[in-house]
């Protein structure tokens, strides 16, 4: 069982490096997702698969209506920065609560983006 | 000065040793007839830069290449490829000679596998339909000495196969390695092992002996009197500490590679921007052996004490009329100049990286995690480094050390600082965690730490070191005793037994034969003798430890192993044998995985 479940999680990472198209990668994120659940150490991977399977769509809606291909494949993390640095804040935000990010990360986040951007008067005021 | 050191003052005859690689090496290439293209797999290229000069190659009408994806590009029509066992590797061979069957192209193809043939290679070449095309060979090329007393067994990935993979196939190798050294310099009748990996090997050896004898004979006295085998696993905490001798820093920042670091031409005070030049290292720079494994705060003063005492040399020069031989005394030291800048001119680079308040930190951090003092703070500073997100190998590193010292962490922390890495770093990353997980170096906590003990036994710790005037090892991570070298001081001197209790701390088993029926057998006793300063050899000759490191060493460690052998009272010399060198930053590399 645990065989089955090791190749299962390279499957995993492997399916989402090759192929273009989002749905069937996102299937394949949930398939491994469930077959984690099947034991009791698993949780902690299987909850793993099931948050990235989210990101994955999250960013694809980003892309989607940002018309930018910058998302996809990158980590929650960046993909927050990414968001600040563009100005869009609410989005944000809203993969903040999604991903529930603790707010020490949250500030590091916020203050690298602003200073890239060298937006000084918002990082003056947060 | 060429970039393969001279082995003259080598306590072992490692010239013959390299002579002989260098002859199989020759006698492959002769053996076919005409112009040929040799093929080298890149990494493999650069441990046969240590062997034989290329120059020397291109004299046989020799071509070059590096092995890529890419076809040949060559008039010869023989290719000889030189690789490693590697299944990668043989879809680029195929891949070459399709593509030279689909351009009409006629050619002789020669594999030899470096160190040996694999079936599961030539499986693949069968599938490949290309097997048939192929002469296939060996160079058994087990060896490679990197300097006076380093052998590389050249595995890079020894660590990573055996822990996570299971793979057992690099431990053969290192037998047939020792084996080899043994049937130049006859049978080592003392071998002492710890760790899983290490035990296996003093089997597989031990095997290979009843099967392979060697003719001992015609050698009256084994040239070298005990094997130590020391297994990474035993001592992982080590590596993650960042390492402050000289040679140690340089591998650092500046990742030596055979024996040589590359970078900008403009830190070495030539013109040109942007161009790379390489700076060879081993110890037939004379300046380089005096000053590598000193403490770095020491190499700067070493440095300047050097420049000052040159430039009075040169003022009394033109002040005072000299003798002769004064003057040819002078001018031998002015010869010692080139070396002066070029290390002048390094250490200045590495202080650039050293005077970094964010280094300084760091090397706290590791000071307070192996004190276990401040569970708490440690676990805050790694917390912060993810959520920066830092450079990944920099956090890994780290958290090794902390997990490894806890023995793991609990639980909830786990799967805490797992869940924060996937977020900063990606989900790409869990395959990466899962392999530190499987050979044990972040997990979960199961059991009460025994760092402390083992710390407190070993004397890991030693306060106030004196780094100008060492005594204790410690002075390499200035004030941290490096664990493996501990291993080896006291297995040398007494061998297991007294610390039977403390090795029990430790991952993995141990054992220790002694070989009896040998005329030399009583050298161990005249070893234990001459080390407690009581008895000198008979022949004035020191006894030779070689101790070999399954899964890898660094440079500090290896300057701690001199310091030893340096010691008064400690009559032998060491010869240090390690599937590969390594830092920190290598070891943890090796665990990353990213699939696709």
């Amino acid at each position: 069982l645990l065989w089955k479940e090791s190749w299962e999680l390279g499957k995993n990472p492997m399916a989402s490096k090759g192929s273009p198209l989002h749905g069937p990668r996102i299937k394949l994120i949930e398939q491994a997702q469930k077959l984690f659940l099947d034991t009791k150490e698993h949780t902690f991977e299987s909850k793993a698969a099931e948050e990235h399977a989210k990101l994955l769509r999250i960013q694809h809606e980003l892309e989607v209506s940002t018309k930018q291909a910058i998302f996809v494949d990158s980590s929650i993390s960046d993909t927050i920065r990414t968001c600040i640095v563009l100005g869009n804040h609410r989005a944000a935000m809203k993969v903040k609560t999604e991903f529930k990010v603790s707010e020490k990360r949250w500030y590091w986040l916020k203050v690298f983006a602003l200073a890239t951007i060298r937006d000084w008067d918002a990082l003056e005021k947060f | 000065m060429a970039q393969i050191p001279n082995l003259d003052n080598s306590p072992l005859n490692l010239k013959s040793l390299r002579e002989q690689s260098q002859r199989d090496l020759v006698k492959i290439l002769k053996d076919i007839r005409g112009k040929k293209c040799l093929v080298i797999e890149p990494k493999l290229g650069g441990s046969l830069s240590l062997i034989i000069q290329t120059s020397l190659l291109k004299e046989y009408g020799i071509e070059l290449r590096h092995l890529s994806a890419e076809p040949v590009q060559t008039d010869c029509t023989k290719v000889v490829y030189l690789v490693p066992s590697q299944r990668d590797l043989m879809k680029f061979i195929s891949s070459h000679v399709h593509n030279d069957i689909s351009k009409g192209l006629q050619r002789e193809y020669y594999i030899y596998f470096v160190p040996r043939r694999e079936i599961q290679c030539e499986r693949i070449l069968e599938e490949e339909k290309v097997h048939h095309l192929m002469t296939i060979g060996e160079y058994p090329l087990y060896v490679v000495p990197l300097d006076e007393d380093i052998l590389s067994f050249e595995l890079d990935l020894a660590f990573k196969e055996c822990q996570v993979d299971g793979d057992t196939g690099s431990l053969w190798c290192i037998a047939k390695a020792i084996h080899k050294l043994e049937s130049s310099f006859g049978v080592i009748p003392n071998v002492r092992a710890k760790g899983k990996a290490s035990v296996l090997v003093a089997d597989i050896l031990s095997r290979m002996q009843t099967e392979e004898p060697v003719n001992s004979s015609d050698m009256a006295v084994p040239e070298i009197n005990t094997l130590v085998l020391i297994d990474r696993e035993v001592d992982m905490v080590t590596p993650m500490c960042s390492q402050l001798t000289y040679e140690g820093l340089l591998d650092e920042f500046l990742h030596i590679n055979n024996g040589s670091v590359e970078l900008d031409a403009s830190i070495m005070g030539g013109q040109q921007e942007g161009k790379k030049m390489k700076v060879p290292l081993n110890s037939s720079d004379k300046l380089f052996k005096e000053i590598r494994d000193l403490n770095f705060e020491v190499v700067t003063q070493v440095l300047r004490q050097k420049a000052t005492s040159m430039k009075q040399d040169y003022t009394e020069m033109t002040t005072t009329n000299q003798s002769v031989s004064e003057l040819k005394d002078f001018v031998k030291k002015l010869n010692s100049l080139p070396e002066m800048t070029r290390h002048i001119n390094l250490a200045q680079h590495l202080s650039t990286f050293t005077s970094k308040p964010s280094f300084l930190a760091k090397l706290d951090m590791e000071h307070t995690i192996i004190e276990a003092s401040s569970y708490e703070s440690c676990f805050e500073y790694i917390e912060e480094m993810i959520q920066k997100q830092e450079p990944l190998v920099n956090v890994l590193r780290l958290l090794i050390l902390f997990s490894v010292t806890n023995s793991g962490l609990p639980k909830k922390q786990f799967d805490y600082l797992r869940r924060e890495l996937l977020h900063s770093y990606g989900f790409e990353h869990m395959a990466t965690l899962n392999n530190l997980e499987k050979a044990g170096l972040f997990k979960k906590q199961e059991s009460k730490s025994n760092w402390l003990t083992v710390k407190r036994a070993l004397q890991l710790v030693v306060e106030d070191t004196d780094t100008a005037n060492p005594n204790d090892i410690a002075y390499v991570f200035s004030g941290y005793a490096p664990l493996s070298i501990r291993l080896v001081q006291h297995a040398v001197r007494s061998g297991w037994r007294p610390m039977e209790e403390m090795l029990k701390l430790l991952p993995g088993p141990h054992t220790e034969t002694k070989k009896a029926g040998f005329a030399s057998s009583a050298s161990f006793d005249t070893l234990q003798a001459a080390s407690n300063g009581v008895e000198k050899i008979a022949d004035g000759r020191r006894s030779l430890v070689l101790v070999v490191f399954v899964g890898g060493v660094t440079f500090a460690e290896i300057s701690a192993l001199r310091f030893l052998s340096a010691q008064e009272g400690m009559a032998y010399d060491v010869i240090i044998g390690t599937t590969k060198i390594v830092n920190g930053s290598t070891l943890a590399e090796s665990f990353f995985q990213i699939y696709g």
